[in-house]
């Protein structure tokens, strides 16, 4: 492999492995976030009977 | 809302300076005269292991201030630190590992420094572990904030590691006792890493702020399951 072949390897790895994190991680808060706000509604929804 | 809107601009800025290294470690940075180009992996990889160092020192802090005062928050601060910590530390690995081939001649030696990074990394994944394997939530949060405070005390040993024995690993760059880093890295050389560095910092962050919001959030809803009301 010559020298700019390590060096995109190890750029490559690095930023697609920081996006991928990025992206589940804001895939994992928007699933929660969905998941408190029909905890609340249906709470309301008790409340107001 | 306004820590939403703090959230967008540390990220609008991490993507700024993120590309903005990109520039100077693949463009401007001239190639080092021993190593030729495979040294701009140094732009990625100085930051990874010193954004991971202070990961596992805000584990340490969380940790500690959890065992002493038992709130919830300073767990979950912890916790999410572990986990981009460990990040950062395999993506250190995997830098070092690619740059040990062409200048050391092998993907990986079991060198002092080297082997104390490894051994850093099954630590923390270690501690993430703990969290999932131990049932009492409490229990498993007292477990890993022990296990957090041992693992931190890896970290003097591997930045004293190339002093202490005779290693493959080069002394450090930056963080020396000896040399101020413009007395060590050439100025164009200084200014790329300078660059990344702070990019790697913001985008640090810029993940903890999500996984800080995420484990909150997580909180609420396990507290509103728990008393079936609205807190």
């Amino acid at each position: 492999m010559s020298p700019w072949g390590f060096v995109f390897l190890a750029y490559g790895i690095v930023w697609a492995a920081l996006l991928l994190y990025l992206f589940r991680l804001k895939r994992r808060l928007h699933k929660v976030e969905v998941e408190l706000s029909d905890l609340r509604s249906s709470g309301d929804l008790k409340r107001d009977a | 809302m306004q820590k939403g809107k703090g959230r967008r601009i540390l990220g609008g800025l991490a993507l700024l300076f993120v590309l903005l290294g990109l520039y100077f470690g693949l463009i401007v940075a001239p190639p080092d005269g021993y190593q030729g180009e495979v040294q701009r992996i140094m732009y990625l990889h100085i930051p990874s292991i010193l954004t991971a160092y202070l990961s596992f020192f805000i584990v340490f802090v969380g940790s500690c201030l959890f065992l002493w005062k038992r709130e919830k928050r300073d767990d979950i601060l912890a916790y999410s630190a572990a986990e981009i910590g460990v990040l950062f530390t395999g993506l250190t690995i995997i830098e070092g590992s690619i740059w040990g081939k062409p200048t050391w001649g092998v993907w990986w030696t079991w060198d002092a420094r080297l082997t104390l990074t490894a051994i850093l990394f099954l630590i923390f994944v270690g501690y993430l572990m703990l969290r999932s394997l131990i049932e009492d939530e409490d229990r498993g949060a007292v477990c890993s904030a022990v296990l957090g405070i041992i693992g931190f005390l890896d970290i003097p040993l591997i930045h004293m590691s190339v002093y202490w024995w005779r290693t493959l690993h080069q002394p450090p760059s930056i963080l020396r006792p000896d040399k101020m880093p413009w007395e060590n890295v050439h100025p164009s050389m200084l200014i790329a890493l300078s660059i990344n560095f702070v990019a790697i910092i913001l985008l640090y962050f810029y993940l903890l702020s999500l996984r800080l919001r995420l484990g909150e959030t997580e909180e609420e809803v396990k507290t509103l399951k728990l008393y079936g009301g609205v807190s």
